[in-house]
């Protein structure tokens, strides 16, 4: 009887040893952050692979300290094609939804690339618990969702600029070409898309309207559409100085193409996602010379002496993928996120979804695009230096193809100049 | 203005036949609905930069082997796949559409993606015509494309191969009692379409940049205006490519450019109500369900 009882105890113990040991072994598993994104476009794909390159830095380093232990990170991803048209939000919802139960991640970044699918996700992302840190869509109307109910939408944060920010150096650039050039009438073209409409409505109401402008025209445009020669027509026409796009599709190309071959005599200054890195100038056979873009932070695609980390970010990229980075929405937030999160990992010393969502927001971090703190509506905050605050840049196409950062005044190189072949107002 | 539209209006619609001719005549020889036809025209762009860029070869030679090689493949596609499940119309379909499906995510998966993926213009100058700027690649896709199509006439009614077809695509039964092999002129149809398919990249791509979204477009367009035209019609074809091309360009002018992109789908569901066999389509079966 008492042998019967020493086996059985030891088999027992064996068990409960097998038990914590399993556990134990779970405990240390890597840390995985989930990247539901479009990867089909350049600015999903350069995202994805940053994280993977903040990833490999910070394992590099001995991963994070979680507690008592130090954890790896580990990086599962799904294309959830928003960004394409004609996908429906519902086949976004899935594909967040799936990487959620499937891969169990701690927490999400880039997220959805449009407003459309954040904002219906965001009810998902609340649901399952899971802290995301967004760095593509950028409607102001997450924030008002996330303030209307704090408690509820506290795991959502975004790194990137938003339409409103986006709308305060859209209206830098416009202010100096009307100063300096004495430039007032514009052509706006945008994508039919939310954040693209915000920003065209919100520039057009905030500015446009109010400093006597004249908005020659304006134009909507769906996601794939590839002729744009009726409104150059109209440009050309109607005497518009300067054409404000807001696209980031990819046929937004044919856009810089058509108003070269087209001769239109306007400056072009606004964002277009393919004129953002520096392959545009091949791209588009050296005849961008004037064109004005806003890269949405610092550091993506662009960088400035003036923030050393941004130039150190552009050449690491450069180094470790043997080709500079072409996007200019999403790399430098994407790769802020990463750190973020695994700061406030360690800060939470858990892996709580709530703890870890209460130090995301009290994050204070100097990084690539400038300083980040988040605001109420866990907005990181734009600013027009980098020291207080993150920064987009503002960077114009000269005739050599470099280019030169022109705004804000913090982190410029040169001032806009006016394109060959155009004249001043004044 | 109204004559620039009209100008633009007619390359827009010149473009959109180019797009539609392959997947077209395909159709109208062997009866086969290639839904690998936007595929085809991204993969023969990408086959022609990476001739270029990685092979280092000159633009012009990229674009003859790539266009041989996209026939090939149609070839292939068809010997190998289309072949097996010929004649029942469901398994085509979906049997190319999954080709298509599986080529373009492909190039997506090898991580094709991105604006440095362009293709150069042929001759980079712009003309005044009717007072409005236009570039010489648009001149020549208009130009390209009337000789294409007086070759491809050529071709259908001066050559034993394009007898061959006309015979096949009249009655493939009573072809095969005069000895033509059905699947022989069916492969090289495919092939052809796919060839044409190429060519249209060739030319076209060079306004923009290649991206794999582009594929689903471009079948898209082909679908609309083939469907629009009457299946099979080469002259449906080039009226309702003017049809679609016209109403298009007059929409964004006149009208707004977000309605731009129902134009052609509001088009197909009027034939598809008035006339359902298209405006040239002689499927009597078709006709006589109204």
């Amino acid at each position: 009887m008492k042998k019967h009882l020493g086996a059985s105890g030891l088999l027992f113990s064996l068990l409960v040893l097998c038990t914590v040991f399993a556990g134990g072994v779970y405990g240390a598993g890597p840390i995985v952050i989930g990247v539901p994104t479009s990867t089909g476009f350049v600015e999903g794909k350069e995202g994805l692979a940053i994280v993977h390159m903040a990833v490999e830095e910070i394992n590099g380093k001995g991963g994070v300290q979680v507690g008592s232990e130090r954890r790896m990170l580990a990086v599962e991803s799904i294309d959830i094609r928003d960004a394409a048209p004609g996908v429906p939000v519902p086949e976004a919802l899935l594909g967040i939804e799936k990487i959620i139960l499937e891969k169990k991640p701690t927490a999400l970044v880039i997220g959805p690339f449009r407003s459309e699918a954040l904002l219906a996700g965001m009810d998902i992302i609340a649901k399952y618990k899971v802290p995301m840190i967004g760095t593509i869509a950028m409607t102001p109307a997450s924030e008002e969702k996330i303030k209307s109910d704090p408690d509820k939408y506290k795991y959502i944060f975004r790194t990137c600029l938003n339409a409103k920010y986006l709308v305060t150096y859209l209206v830098g650039v416009m202010a100096f070409v009307n100063k300096e050039f004495g430039f007032d009438k514009v052509y706006i073209m945008n994508q039919d898309v939310a954040w693209a409409r915000a920003t065209a409505d919100l520039i057009t109401k905030n500015y446009f309207n109010k400093t006597g402008w004249t908005v020659v025209g304006h134009e909507a445009y769906p996601t794939g559409t590839s002729d744009f020669s009726s409104a150059l027509m109209k440009i050309r026409s109607g005497g518009a100085q300067v054409i404000l796009p807001i696209f980031d599709m990819p046929q937004s190309g044919i856009l810089v193409k058509q108003w070269n071959s087209m001769r239109v005599p306007a400056m072009l200054a606004g964002f277009i996602s393919p004129l953002a890195g520096p392959g545009a100038w091949k791209t588009f056979d050296q005849k961008i010379g004037g064109a004005v873009n806003v890269n949405f932070e610092l550091g993506s695609a662009i960088a400035s002496q003036k923030v050393p980390k941004s130039v150190d970010f552009f050449a690491s990229y450069e180094k470790k993928f043997g080709k500079p980075m072409e996007a200019g929405h999403g790399p430098a937030p994407t790769y802020e996120s990463v750190y973020i999160l695994a700061e406030a990992i360690e800060r939470a010393g858990s892996l709580d979804p709530d703890a870890i969502a209460a130090e995301i927001k009290k994050t204070d971090r100097i990084g690539v695009m400038g300083r980040i703190r988040f605001d109420d509506g866990h907005q990181a905050v734009f600013g027009m230096d980098p020291n207080e605050a993150a920064v987009a840049c503002v960077f114009q196409w000269s005739e050599q193809g470099d280019r030169i950062n022109v705004f804000p005044q913090s982190i410029a190189d040169g001032k806009i100049t006016l394109p060959s072949g155009l004249k001043s107002a004044k | 203005m109204f004559a620039g539209t009209v100008l633009y209006a007619l390359i827009n619609s010149v473009i959109l036949l180019l797009m539609a001719i392959g997947f077209n005549l395909t159709f109208g020889i062997s009866g086969v609905s290639n839904f690998a036809y936007g595929a085809l025209y991204i993969m023969a762009a990408f086959a022609t930069w990476m001739l270029m860029n990685l092979v280092g070869l000159p633009y012009f030679l990229s674009a003859i082997l790539s266009i041989l090689f996209t026939a090939l493949v149609g070839a292939l596609m068809y010997r190998f796949i289309i072949m097996r499940v010929r004649g029942q119309v469901l398994s085509e379909v979906i049997a190319t559409f999954g080709i298509g499906l599986a080529i373009l995510e492909f190039f997506r998966y090898l991580g094709f993606v991105g604006i440095e993926y362009s293709l150069p213009v042929f001759l980079d100058h712009s003309f005044i015509i009717a007072g409005t700027y236009v570039d010489m690649q648009r001149i020549l896709i208009v130009v390209s494309s009337v000789v294409l199509i007086l070759l491809l006439w050529l071709f259908i009614h001066h050559t034993s191969i394009g007898l061959a077809f006309r015979g096949i695509a009249q009655d493939e039964r009573t072809a095969l009692t005069f000895g033509m092999d059905s699947d022989y002129i069916a492969m090289l149809s495919v092939s052809i379409g796919a060839g044409l398919a190429a060519i249209a990249a060739t030319v076209i791509v060079p306004l923009g940049t290649i991206s794999v979204g582009e594929g689903y477009e471009v079948l898209l367009n082909a679908l609309a205006v083939c469907i629009i035209g009457g299946l099979g019609s080469t002259g449906g074809v080039i009226v309702a490519s003017l049809f679609v091309g016209f109403a298009q360009r007059f929409t964004d002018t006149y009208i707004g450019s977000h309605w731009t992109m129902i134009v052609s789908l509001v088009a197909i569901l009027l034939v598809l109500v008035i006339k359902p066999s298209g405006l040239y389509g002689k499927q009597k079966e078709l006709e006589e369900r109204i």
